[in-house]
């Protein structure tokens, strides 16, 4: 068996988190020796997906607040975590442990994302079950003596159309609306915005668009901006991709996300062809630089008790100097809450995830709920993803957020439990990649994936700069995560 | 072909055991007819294999997805297990040691593939039994496998022997079960996007 020891590896990849596991795929056509490690004993790091065990390791490692004092002040990127069940959980309907995958990375990814674009042209496609995400609802509070409601958000043109709840001059104005996003960014309509960009984006619907006050919160809440104060230029940009992206796939949703775990299932297929390609993956290990010479290759020390050389190491940072989080709680209830994955539009796939916005303050609340069918959960019950930014009292937000919406879905008299939760803080990184020199070895950390609810393209910038490192003098963009099949389409026959 | 390809079913079936079991061989014997008696070195480059086979007079297409090397610091990750129809595990009759690491890998197998995938243990490298170089006897292989409700049989990628065995019988198994062939059936369910078939459009869309 070959020894990992004795000669460097082109690189060493240290986590197996989304961007490090791009990269492996992005470096598996390439004739690079790639070990690939990770300190846990599951792919996906900041993104993996949790088995109810692997919630609770989760939770203890990840359970204190800070680390590190003053100037220094260093804070690991997740924090505050626990883990809560009622006594009688398993009674109440908790399955087995492995019955849960816990995604830490539920974003949903629109249909235009350069991640679909290169997981096609990588072929990596092939082994990720995608699905539709469905319709976006505002949460709508009791008022007038009427209950409390989701109100699904009408988002293409013809919806907006055949709408029932917005009178006909609000159908106009919005129509108008929709119709100038998408073509905001053009010489055309620049103008009408440009000089307010920065501004924030309610004020330019009152005095652009004359939209009433329940439209602009539809209209807000489709930004999906956590801090609430969506600004003219990124809001435009936002509803402009959220329309865009309407149909690419097929009829009647905008955006996919993959079964089983969301980006944790990405980040595991690409490792796969990783492997394929002749990397070699190790979990559970840890990998710490050691002190090299100036002229040297950097050496990293396993937790095996292997020492190996490396010409680059491409990591993760795992902690940052900003304050700023959000805070995440991930509840399984017991409820399918069937009514907010109905097919509303003909031939559409029958959708298993849908977005929920609720007002709160100083930012609003937004809820993913997701169906057995993304196989989180077992059948009959849901996994409920709240996502808001971290203020002291988050956590108590998110409970309560989760309550009024299982009520607003089920009737103020529904008893649905919640069957287990996980709550977390993730801090919000600068989205730049730092490098460094080790001796003759380039080192390269990712930044955490931006703290959003969609996925990002400009996340994917800073695996191509890695891919770029590594790839070094052979670096020919043409053919960055443009592969063919690797298996001829078909043997020959057997019958 | 009288059946037009979309409408034949697609079985998974996965290969697992340990490095050196002869994981590779056996999938390269059955599939392309192919043996390197000096081939030791882990596998690289092989994602899955395709095969066309019948059972019980109906079509069915066999995708044998190899371990990429991933078993050698048992690293294989959930989504390997994925929608596998059936686990073919490999053990060298002539390693001790590889038959006594099974217990684990039927462990793996059981926690991450479907609760009702068709197991199957296969004792590897029969052909060293001429020369005296069995270390696991039949009975022992037999006997743990059904301790494990697997199948069982014992091959030799060097001579062929029993080679179409294990897929062959594997199929039988999986086509018995109607609630594990539904899922092999394409577009069996309204849930899946098949971004495969807007890939090729999509890829000459994007200008990037």
């Amino acid at each position: 068996m070959e020894s990992l020891g004795d000669e460097p590896w082109d690189v060493v990849i240290v986590g197996t988190g989304l961007q490090q596991s791009l990269l492996a795929l992005a470096l598996s056509r390439s004739k690079k020796r790639v070990l690939h490690t990770d300190p846990n004993d599951y792919y996906g790091q900041h993104e993996a997906a949790l088995t109810l065990q692997d919630a609770e390791r989760f939770a203890a490692k990840y359970a204190a607040a800070s680390s590190g004092e003053g100037d220094e002040k260093k804070q690991s990127v997740l924090r505050n975590a626990t883990v809560w069940k009622p006594d009688d959980a398993e009674a109440q309907g908790l399955k087995f442990p492995r019955a849960y995958s816990l995604a830490l990375a539920p974003q949903i990814i629109h249909t235009k994302s350069k991640l679909l674009s290169s997981l096609v042209s990588s072929r990596a496609y092939r082994q990720v079950e995608f699905l539709a995400v469905g319709s976006f609802y505002v949460y709508e509070p009791a008022k007038d003596g009427s209950d409390p409601k989701l109100s699904r958000i009408p988002s293409s043109r013809e919806d907006v159309f055949s709408s029932q709840s917005i009178p006909a001059r609000s159908k106009r104005s919005l129509m108008k609306f929709l119709k100038f996003v998408l073509e905001f960014d053009s010489d055309d309509q620049k103008p009408l915005w440009e000089d307010h960009a920065d501004a924030p984006l309610t004020d330019f619907l009152t005095a652009q668009f004359k939209l009433e006050d329940g439209l602009k919160r539809y209209v807000v809440a489709l930004t999906m901006a956590l801090d609430g104060k969506a600004s003219v230029r990124p809001g435009l940009a936002a509803i402009n991709r959220h329309l865009t992206s309407l149909g690419t796939f097929g009829p009647g949703f905008c955006a996919v996300y993959p079964k089983w775990g969301g980006l944790s299932e990405v980040a595991q297929v690409a490792c796969r062809a990783g492997a394929v390609g002749g990397g070699i993956y190790m979990l559970d290990t840890g990998a710490t630089p050691k002190s090299s010479d100036e002229n040297e290759k950097a050496s990293l020390g396993l937790s095996n008790d292997i020492t190996v050389q490396a010409n680059s190491i491409v990591s993760g940072q795992e902690t940052t100097t900003g304050d700023q989080a959000i805070s995440r709680l991930v509840a399984v209830v017991k409820s399918p809450l069937n009514s907010l994955f109905q097919v509303l539009v003909e031939g559409a796939p029958t959708p298993t995830v849908a977005v929920v916005a609720l007002q709160s303050t100083p930012s609003p609340i937004y809820a993913l709920v997701h169906s057995s069918d993304t196989g989180e959960c077992p059948v009959g019950q849901c996994v409920v993803y709240l996502t808001t930014m971290t203020t002291n009292g988050s956590k108590n937000e998110l409970e309560q957020a989760l309550t009024m919406l299982v009520k607003a879905v089920e009737g103020e008299e529904s008893t649905s439990p919640c069957l287990y939760q996980l709550y977390y803080e993730q801090a919000i990184g600068d989205g730049k990649p730092t490098t460094e020199k080790l001796g003759a070895t380039s080192a390269l950390s990712f930044p955490p994936l931006s703290a959003t609810l969609a996925f990002e393209d400009s996340d994917l910038e800073a695996v191509k700069t890695a891919w770029s490192l590594v790839m070094g003098d052979e670096c020919d963009e043409e053919t960055y995560l443009v592969f063919e099949d690797r298996e001829g389409a078909d043997a020959e026959d057997d019958v | 072909m009288a059946v037009s390809e979309d409408s034949i079913p697609v079985l998974k079936v996965l290969i697992i055991g340990p490095s050196g079991a002869g994981k590779s061989a056996l999938l390269l014997r059955y599939c392309d007819n192919q043996f390197d008696p000096e081939s030791s070195t882990a596998t690289i480059g092989i994602d899955f294999k395709s095969k066309h086979l019948a059972v019980r007079g109906k079509a069915y297409k066999l995708n044998v997805f190899d371990t990429a090397g991933q078993e050698r610091f048992r690293t294989l990750s959930t989504s390997y297990y994925r929608g596998a129809h059936g686990v073919i595990l490999v053990y060298d009759i002539s390693s001790r040691a590889s038959f006594v690491g099974m217990e684990k890998w039927i462990d793996e197998a059981k926690s991450n593939a479907a609760p009702n995938a068709i197991l199957y243990l296969v004792g590897s490298k029969l052909d060293k039994v001429a020369s005296g170089g069995r270390a696991v006897s039949y009975e022992e292989g037999q006997a743990f496998a059904e301790a494990n409700g697997a199948l069982f049989c014992e091959v030799s990628a060097k001579t062929k022997e029993n080679i179409k065995r294990p897929f062959v019988e594997v199929v039988d198994q999986i086509v018995q079960k109607p609630d594990l062939l539904a899922g092999a059936v394409p577009r069996s369910n309204n849930t899946t996007l098949n971004i495969g078939n807007l890939g090729n459009d999509y890829s000459s869309a994007c200008p990037c």
